[in-house]
C-alpha cells in the first residue's frame, strides 16, 4: 500500500534508529517513568476520548482556514477515528519504533494534504489545552495534574519533533525532484540541420547547471558529428562574469572535439554588460539574431539560404498543400 | 625507446597516427620521435592525430600531443587533433588546459577536409 512506504521511508531519511530514538527520548526527558505515568492515566484517556476529541473537532472546524481540509462528513468520521486512535496512543506506555514509525504518519499525512506546519503547531496547542482541562476535570488533585501533564507535554513534543521532521524530509524530498525535472528540461539540444546543433538556454544559470550545458552540449555534438553548435542566450537574464566564463570553458571544449560555438541572442543589454565587465568573448562567433546565427552554421557546413526562385504571384492556389501520400 | 607503438600511416601527403594506446612516459615520447623522424625523411603536408580511442587523457598527453604538433608546425607540416571524447574534452577543460593553437576536426573525415583546405592557402596555392 501507498500510504505505508510513504511514511516507512521517513524512518530511514532521518536516520531514526535505535540510537537516535534514545537520543531524541533524552534531549525531551521522556524518561520510562513518565511512559509508566502515562500508561496508568490510560483508564482516564478511554475515558475522556470522546470528549477531547469532539471539542477538538468543533474547535478545527470553527476556523475557516483549518475547516478547508474536512470536505464532507465521512473525512470528518475517519480523521476523528484516526485521533481517537492517536490519542489512545499516547498513553499506550510505550516509545519503541514502532510507536515512533506509526508517529511518522503525522506529518507525512499532513504535508500530503498540504496542510502547512502552523495549523498543526496551532491545533496542538488547543489539544494540549483541552486535555489539561480534561485531567483537571478527572485527577482533581494539582500536584497530580502537573505531574501527568508534564508527562504528556514531553510525548507530545516528542510526537511533534518527528511530525515536523517529516514535514521537512518530504519537502525537501519534492524539490530535489523538482531540481531533477529542471535539469532534464534545461539543456535541450535540438538539431536544426544536418551537423548543426541548437541549444536555446532559459532561465538562470549557475556553476552547477554550467557543467551540465557543458557535458550535453560535448555529448550531443560528438553524437550528431555536429560542426557547429548555436548557443542561443536570448533567455538568460543575466550574463555576468561567471556565465560568461561558463559559456567560454564550453566553447573551449566544443573546438577540442573539433566544432565550433556560435553565441547568439546577445541583447543590447548584454553587450553593455560584457564590456563593461571586460569579459573577452572574442573566441567566440556571437551574433545578436538567431537567424543570422543559423545562416552562419549553414555556411560552416557549405549551405546557404537563398531567395526562391521568381517569386510566384500571390494567389491561392500557391498555397494549396501539397497532396500527402500516394492512396487515392 | 620503444619505437613503433603506434602506427603512422601514409595517405598521400597526409599522416595518419591513431593512438588506441594508453600513452605512457616513454611511448610518448617515442610516438613524437616516429611522427618527427617520418616527416623528416619523407615529407609530408599534413598530420591527423586520431585520439578517438582514448578515453584518458592526462596533462602529460596532452601538452606531448600540443608540442609534437607545434613542432611538425616547424617543419612544415600542419596538424589536426581528431575525434575528442566529450568527457576527455571537459576534463581538459576543467584542468585548464584547453590546447590552444591545436586544430581539431570531429574526426579523420573531417580533418582530410580541413586540411584539404588549409594546406594549399599555406602553401600559397
Amino acid at each position: 500500500m501507498k500510504s505505508f512506504s510513504d511514511y516507512r521511508k521517513y524512518m530511514t531519511i532521518l536516520k531514526l534508529d535505535e540510537a537516535e530514538i534514545q537520543s531524541r527520548r533524552a534531549f525531551f526527558t521522556l524518561t520510562d517513568e513518565d511512559l509508566q505515568r502515562l500508561a496508568s492515566l490510560r483508564p482516564f484517556a478511554e475515558k475522556v476520548t470522546e470528549e477531547v476529541v469532539e471539542q477538538f473537532y468543533s474547535l478545527l472546524l470553527a476556523h475557516p482556514e483549518t475547516r478547508k481540509f474536512f470536505e464532507d462528513d465521512a473525512t470528518i468520521r475517519r480523521v476523528k477515528r484516526t485521533q481517537r486512535e492517536y490519542f489512545l496512543g499516547l498513553f499506550a506506555g510505550k516509545c519503541d519504533r514502532e510507536y515512533v514509525e506509526d508517529r511518522l504518519r503525522v506529518g507525512a499525512a499532513h504535508e500530503r494534504i498540504g496542510l502547512a506546519p502552523k495549523w498543526y503547531l496551532g491545533a496542538y496547542r488547543q489539544y494540549l489545552h483541552l486535555i489539561l482541562n480534561a485531567l483537571q476535570a478527572e485527577l482533581k488533585d494539582e500536584e497530580r495534574v502537573r505531574a501527568a501533564f508534564q508527562s504528556i507535554q514531553r510525548i507530545v513534543f516528542f510526537d511533534v519533533s518527528l511530525a515536523i521532521d517529516t514535514y521537512i524530509a518530504a519537502n525537501a524530498e519534492a524539490l530535489v525532484r523538482h531540481q531533477q525535472a529542471i535539469r532534464e528540461l534545461s539543456t535541450p539540444v535540438i538539431r536544426v540541420y544536418d551537423r548543426i546543433l541548437l541549444l536555446p538556454l532559459v532561465g538562470a544559470i549557475d556553476s552547477i547547471r554550467a557543467e551540465q550545458i557543458m557535458e550535453s552540449v560535448l555529448l550531443h555534438v560528438v553524437e550528431a558529428q555536429a560542426k557547429c553548435i548555436i548557443i542561443d542566450i536570448a533567455g538568460v537574464p543575466v550574463v555576468d562574469t561567471r556565465v560568461a566564463d561558463h559559456l567560454l570553458k564550453t566553447t573551449a571544449a566544443v573546438r577540442l572535439l573539433g566544432a565550433q560555438t556560435i553565441l547568439t541572442g546577445i541583447t543590447a543589454q548584454v553587450a553593455r554588460t560584457m564590456v563593461q565587465l571586460g569579459v573577452d568573448v572574442s573566441t567566440m562567433h556571437t551574433l545578436s539574431r538567431l537567424s543570422d546565427g543559423i545562416e552562419l552554421a549553414l555556411g560552416m557546413v557549405g549551405k546557404a539560404i537563398t531567395t526562391a526562385a521568381p517569386p510566384a504571384p500571390a494567389s491561392p492556389s500557391a498555397v494549396t498543400p501539397p497532396v500527402v501520400g500516394g492512396t487515392s | 625507446m620503444i619505437r613503433g607503438q603506434i602506427p603512422i600511416l601514409r595517405i598521400g601527403t597526409t599522416l595518419l597516427a591513431t593512438i588506441h594506446i594508453e600513452l605512457r612516459d616513454a611511448v610518448a615520447e617515442a610516438f613524437q620521435a616516429d611522427v618527427l623522424t617520418t616527416i623528416e625523411k619523407d615529407g609530408a603536408a599534413g598530420l591527423l592525430i586520431d585520439i578517438s580511442g582514448l578515453d584518458i587523457v592526462d596533462s602529460y598527453v596532452a601538452r606531448i600531443i600540443a608540442e609534437t604538433g607545434r613542432m611538425a608546425k616547424l617543419m612544415g607540416t600542419t596538424t589536426v587533433l581528431v575525434g575528442m571524447r566529450p568527457e576527455v574534452a571537459a576534463t581538459l577543460i576543467r584542468m585548464g588546459y584547453s590546447m590552444e593553437g591545436v586544430l581539431t576536426a570531429l574526426n579523420v573525415d573531417d580533418g582530410l577536409e580541413l586540411l584539404g583546405h588549409i594546406v594549399p592557402k599555406q602553401r600559397g596555392a
